[in-house]
C-alpha cells in the first residue's frame, strides 16, 4: 500500500493566528501558532509515509511574516539552512502567496526569541512539502487582510482590489505596483495609516492560481549567498561574544570507554586555562583559546575504562540476516511472499547479496556551539537541523526549564543528518555554567570521526524468480542495518513501530508490475553509535534493489531500461508513482542517448528510485582506467511534483550525485579496536573534483504539490554506477564502495 | 609580534605554537576564514601569504611575520555607497550559483584568485588540477569549474 503520494490536509484555525507589532519595530508581524502537518500523522502514517519525523507539537508560531513601513518584507522561517536553498524556496513561497516584492524581501532565521520554533526540524526533504500548504494560507490570510484595510482606505470595494509586487492596486487603475501612482497604496503605507482593525478572514483565502505564479517556479538567486560569499554569514563555528572563552572535553580512547574517575591533574597550571572541570561524567577545560584549551585536556588526571575493544568482524556478525528476524514491512500480492522452495529447486530463483559500510558525515563546519550561561538563562547559539529538540535536550542535561533556554539556529556548514546540536551545546553549556563566562566548543575532525555517529552499515539479501515470459513473478528483499531513526526515537515507539524506519527508507520494492513483493527490514543495535545520514537507508537500499534489477535484466535478457519499464504498470493515471518512475527513465534514458553507441571502453547504467513523494533516475556513463572507475557523465531525471526554484532542484540533485558518488567510489570506515579506523581525512578520503563527472539534469513537473528534493537523487547512482560496470566488464560489484578485481 | 593581515598591521601577542587560522578567526574576528579537517587536507582554510594559497590551519604564525597575509574579507571592494563589489571571482561565483552549505567556499575562491593570478588563462584540465585539493562536501564541484573558468574569461 501508500506508495502513492498522500496528499497532507492542512487547515488552519481561524484562532491560531496571531497579529501584532512588527518584530523590527512599526509594521505588521502576522504568526501562526500550531506545530507542523507532519506532527499530526499518527505513527502509522509516519511509517507509512517512510519518512517520519519526530513528534512533538509545541505552541510557538510557525512562521512570521513581518511587513515595516518602507515596504520591506522580512519573513522569519523556521527551517534551517544548510546549504540546500531552503530560506530562499520557502521565501519564494511566501512571496508569491502574500504579493509581496522579491526585491523587499529578507529572510531571518527563526530562533526561540523571535519567531517560531520548529518541532519537526529539518530533515527527511520535508521542508517545502510540509510548509508548502500552510506558508500559503497564512501568506493569503495577511493578503486579504491588507486588501481589506485597502478597500478602506481607498474606499473601493475588496473585489476591485488587486495585489501587485507590494501594492494594493484598484483593478484597472494605472498603476504599475512601484512608485506612488494614482489608486495604489504599498503595503507599508497601509499598515501606518491603518483605519481599520486587522481581521483574519473568516473563511479560507482562496489562494493564487498556478498561472498567476511569477516567483514560485522561478530560478531565484539563493537569498543567503552574498554573505557566504564575502565571508559575512555567520555560522556555529563562527559566533562570538564578548568575554568569550573557548572551552574542549575529555574524550575516551574508545567509543566503549567510560570514566572511572576524573581529576583535574595538572590542567590548572596550563598556560591561559581559566577553569578545569572534572566531574564523574565529563572532565573539560576552559581556555583564553582554542589551542590553549585543546592542549590543558591532555594534562587531566584521567582515568578511563576503555571497555570493549570492539572489531569489525563483530560488527558483521551482529549485521547478519537470519531466518524469521526482523518486521515484514513489504508483503504486496497473492502468492507465498518468499519465493517457493521449488522454484528454487527448479534453478529458478536469483538470488545476491550485497552490502554497504560504516560511513561518515564529512559536513565540513565541523558541530559547534557557544554557550552563554546567566544566572536566569542560557543562551545558546548552535548548528542544529533540529532546535527544538536540542533545547529539550540542554533542558534535561542542565536541569532547566524549556522556558530559560534561548536557542538561536545558525547557518550550517553542511548538516547531512549530523546536525543534532545536543551533545556540542550540552559541553559549551557545562563549561560556561563552570567558567561563568560565554564558552565556545567545537568539534575537531577526530571528534567527528570518533565520538559522533556514523552512517550504519548494511547487509542485503535479494531474491527473485523469473517467469517463463522472463517477467519477474516474485521478488524478495531481505535487509539488515543498525539503527538510522531508532537510536534518536523514545523507546517505547521504536518498540511500536518494531523496524527501524530510518534504515529501510528505500528498501521497499518499487515495481507495481511485480506480482509478489516481500521486503523484511532487521535492525542490529550496534556497540556504535550510527543514526541519521543524508537519505537515510535510501542510498544502500536503492543499490541493492535496483543493482539486482539489472542482474534480472540481464538474466531475461531484457535491456534494463526496457526490464524496469516492463515492471512499472502503463496507464496507471498520471499521478501514480508508476506513472512517474516511467517519465525519469525515459526522461534521462533519452537525454543521455541510451539506445546511442557509445566510443570503445565506455559504457552506460541505469537506476531509478522514489524518495519522498519525488522519482528519480539516472544514466551513468563509465570507463576503466588504470583498473580504476571513471565516471564521465550522469544524467538523471527527476520528478518532485511543483518546482519552486528549478535552479534549486538542479542544485540539490547535483550535490546529491556528488555526495553519492563519493560513498559509490571511496567511502568506508571500519571498527577497529573499539575505535573508528579514521581519524581524519587523510584515512577517510572525499570525492574531488578530479572523479566528478559532467552531470545533466532533466527536471520534470507532476500534479499541484512539491515533493522532496534534498535527498532522492543520492538514491540511483551507486546502482546505475554498478550497472555501468557491469555493461562494460562483465563484473558484477554487490559491495559499496565498488570495487575492480 | 606584528601581523599584516588585509593591508593592516595588527600587533598580536605571541604564543607559543600558536596557528594562523586561530589567529585570524578568534583574535582578529576575521571568521570567513573556514577550518574544516585541521590538518591541511580539506582546503576550507584557505588563505594567501604574499599572495600564494596557504593552508591556514597548519601555518605557524611565526612563519608569516613580515609577510602579507590576505583573508576572503578583503576580496570584495567596498564601494563610496557602503556597498560592497564583487571580486571576479566571487562574482562568478555568484551567477553561477555555486555554493550550497558554502563552508568550505572561502577556501575554495581564494584557491581559485591565487590559482587565477599564475594562469589567467587555464584549459578546464588545469582548473580541475588545481581545484581538486579542496573538497566540497555539498557536491559543488561542477559549478566551481564552471565559476572558475567564467571567471578567467571574464578577466580575459
Amino acid at each position: 500500500m501508500a506508495t502513492e503520494n498522500k496528499k497532507r490536509r492542512w487547515r488552519l484555525s481561524r484562532r491560531g493566528f496571531l497579529i501584532g507589532a512588527g518584530v523590527l519595530g512599526g509594521g505588521i508581524a502576522l504568526g501562526y501558532g500550531v506545530g507542523l502537518p507532519a506532527a499530526r500523522l499518527k505513527i502509522a502514517e509516519v511509517m507509512d509515509s517512510g519518512i517520519g519525523q519526530p513528534v512533538n507539537i509545541d505552541k510557538g508560531p510557525l512562521v512570521w511574516i513581518d511587513i515595516a513601513p518602507d515596504n520591506g518584507t522580512t519573513f522569519y522561517i523556521p527551517k534551517i539552512e544548510m546549504g540546500q536553498g531552503i530560506h530562499t524556496a520557502l521565501a519564494q513561497i511566501l512571496a508569491e502567496e502574500l504579493g509581496a516584492d522579491w526585491q523587499q524581501v529578507h529572510v531571518i532565521q527563526a530562533d526561540t526569541v523571535h519567531g517560531p520554533v520548529d518541532s519537526a526540524g529539518t530533515t527527511g526533504s520535508q521542508s517545502v512539502s510540509s510548509m508548502w500548504p500552510v506558508l500559503r494560507d497564512i501568506a493569503a490570510n495577511l493578503r486579504e487582510m491588507l486588501r481589506a484595510e485597502a478597500a478602506r482606505q481607498l474606499g473601493k470595494p475588496v473585489a476591485q482590489l488587486k495585489v501587485m509586487k507590494g501594492f494594493v492596486l484598484v483593478d484597472g487603475a494605472s498603476g504599475t505596483g512601484a512608485g506612488s501612482a494614482e489608486g495604489q497604496i504599498s503595503f507599508g503605507e497601509l499598515i501606518q495609516n491603518k483605519q481599520g482593525a486587522w481581521e483574519v478572514p473568516k473563511d479560507k483565502p482562496v489562494l493564487k492560481p498556478m498561472s498567476e505564479f511569477n516567483i514560485v517556479g522561478q530560478s531565484m538567486q539563493r537569498v543567503d549567498l552574498f554573505d557566504k560569499l564575502t565571508g559575512q554569514a555567520i555560522y556555529a563555528y563562527d559566533v562570538r561574544l564578548p568575554n568569550m572563552a573557548y572551552g574542549a572535553v575529555a574524550r575516551p580512547p574508545t567509543f566503549a570507554g567510560k570514566l572511572r574517575s576524573a581529576a583535574k591533574g595538572t590542567a590548572e597550571e596550563q598556560p591561559g586555562v581559566i577553569k578545569v572541570v572534572a566531574e564523574p561524567d565529563f572532565a573539560g577545560v576552559v581556555a583564553e583559546t582554542r589551542q590553549q584549551a585543546a592542549a590543558a585536556v591532555t594534562s587531566l588526571a584521567l582515568d578511563w575504562d576503555a571497555g570493549k575493544l570492539w572489531q569489525q568482524a563483530e560488527i558483521e556478525q551482529m549485521l547478519e540476516i537470519k531466518d524469521g528476524a526482523g518486521t515484514v514491512i513489504q508483503n504486496d500480492g497473492t502468492g507465498t511472499a518468499m519465493p517457493a522452495n521449488d522454484a528454487v529447486e527448479a534453478g529458478q530463483m536469483i538470488e545476491a547479496h550485497y552490502s554497504s559500510p560504516f560511513a561518515a558525515h564529512a559536513h565540513l563546519e565541523p558541530q559547534a556551539a557557544l554557550a552563554d550561561w546567566q544566572p536566569d538563562k542560557l543562551r545558546l547559539w548552535v548548528g542544529t537541523q533540529m532546535p527544538a529538540l536540542t533545547r529539550g535536550d540542554v533542558a534535561k542535561a542542565m536541569g532547566l526549564k524549556e522556558e530559560q533556554i534561548e536557542v538561536m539556529p545558525t547557518y550550517l556548514g553542511g548538516g547531512f543528518g549530523r546536525k543534532y546540536g545536543s551533545d556540542v551545546a550540552i559541553s559549551a553549556a557545562r563549561l560556561s555554567r563552570a567558567a561563568g563566562r560565554p564558552v565556545h566548543v567545537a568539534w575537531t575532525r577526530k571528534e567527528e570521526f570518533q565520538n559522533g555517529y556514523l552512517r550504519p552499515p548494511t547487509r542485503h539479501i535479494l531474491r527473485a524468480t523469473l517467469g517463463a515470459d522472463g517477467r519477474i513473478s516474485s521478488m524478495a528483499h531481505l535487509q539488515s542495518s543498525g539503527e538510522v531513526a531508532n537510536s534518536f526515537l523514545p523507546a517505547a515507539m521504536t518498540a511500536v513501530m518494531g523496524a527501524d524506519f530510518g534504515a529501510w527508507r528505500g528498501a521497499r520494492l518499487h515495481y507495481d508490475g511485480i506480482p509478489n513483493r516481500y521486503t523484511r527490514a532487521q535492525v542490529a543495535s550496534l556497540p556504535i553509535r550510527t543514526g541519521w545520514w543524508r537519505g537515510l537507508g535510501l542510498l544502500a537500499n536503492v543499490f541493492a534493489i535496483e543493482t539486482f534489477v539489472d542482474e534480472l535484466a540481464h538474466a531475461a535478457k531484457v535491456d534494463p531500461l526496457e526490464f524496469r519499464l516492463q515492471h512499472l504498470p502503463a496507464g496507471a493515471g498520471p499521478d501514480s508513482t508508476s506513472e512517474r518512475l516511467r517519465n525519469v527513465l525515459m526522461g534521462a534514458a533519452k537525454q543521455a542517448g541510451w539506445d546511442t553507441p557509445l566510443p570503445q571502453g565506455r559504457a552506460r547504467g541505469i537506476a531509478c528510485c522514489t524518495d519522498a513523494g519525488t522519482t528519480v533516475a539516472q544514466v551513468a556513463e563509465v570507463s576503466v582506467e588504470d583498473g580504476k572507475i571513471r565516471v564521465h557523465k550522469v544524467v538523471s531525471a527527476i520528478d518532485p511534483g511543483l518546482i519552486i526554484n528549478p535552479d534549486g532542484v538542479k542544485a540539490q540533485t547535483e550535490g546529491a550525485i556528488t555526495m553519492g558518488l563519493s560513498s559509490t567510489l571511496f567511502e568506508e570506515t571500519r571498527i577497529e579496536n573499539g575505535r573508528v579506523s579514521a581519524d581524519n581525512f587523510d584515512a577517510y578520503p572525499l570525492i574531488t573534483m578530479r572523479d566528478t563527472p559532467e552531470i545533466e539534469v532533466v527536471l520534470l513537473q507532476t500534479g499541484l504539490e512539491p515533493h522532496g528534493v534534498g535527498e532522492p537523487p543520492i538514491g540511483p547512482i551507486a546502482a546505475a554506477v554498478g550497472n555501468a560496470v557491469f555493461a562494460l566488464t562483465g563484473q558484477r560489484l554487490r559491495t559499496l564502495p565498488l570495487k575492480l578485481v | 609580534m606584528k601581523l599584516n593581515v588585509n593591508g593592516k598591521d595588527f600587533e598580536i601577542r605571541n604564543r607559543p605554537g600558536s596557528v594562523l587560522l586561530w589567529v585570524l578567526r578568534d583574535e582578529l574576528g576575521l571568521t570567513g576564514t573556514k577550518v574544516g579537517c585541521g590538518a591541511g587536507i580539506c582546503g576550507s582554510c584557505t588563505v594567501h601569504v604574499d599572495g600564494v594559497d596557504t593552508r591556514s590551519c597548519v601555518t605557524p604564525v611565526t612563519q608569516v611575520e613580515g609577510k602579507r597575509v590576505t583573508t576572503i574579507e578583503s576580496l570584495a571592494q567596498p564601494q563610496a555607497d557602503g556597498t560592497l563589489k564583487l571580486h571576479p571571482v566571487q562574482q562568478a561565483w555568484l551567477d553561477e550559483q555555486v555554493p550550497q552549505c558554502s563552508w568550505c567556499q572561502s577556501g575554495q575562491m581564494m584557491t581559485a584568485v591565487a590559482f587565477l593570478a599564475e594562469n589567467p588563462h587555464p584549459s578546464e584540465e588545469q582548473v580541475v588540477d588545481a581545484m581538486s585539493n579542496n573538497y566540497c562536501r555539498c557536491g559543488c564541484y561542477t559549478r566551481i569549474k564552471r565559476a572558475v573558468l567564467k571567471a578567467a574569461e571574464v578577466a580575459a
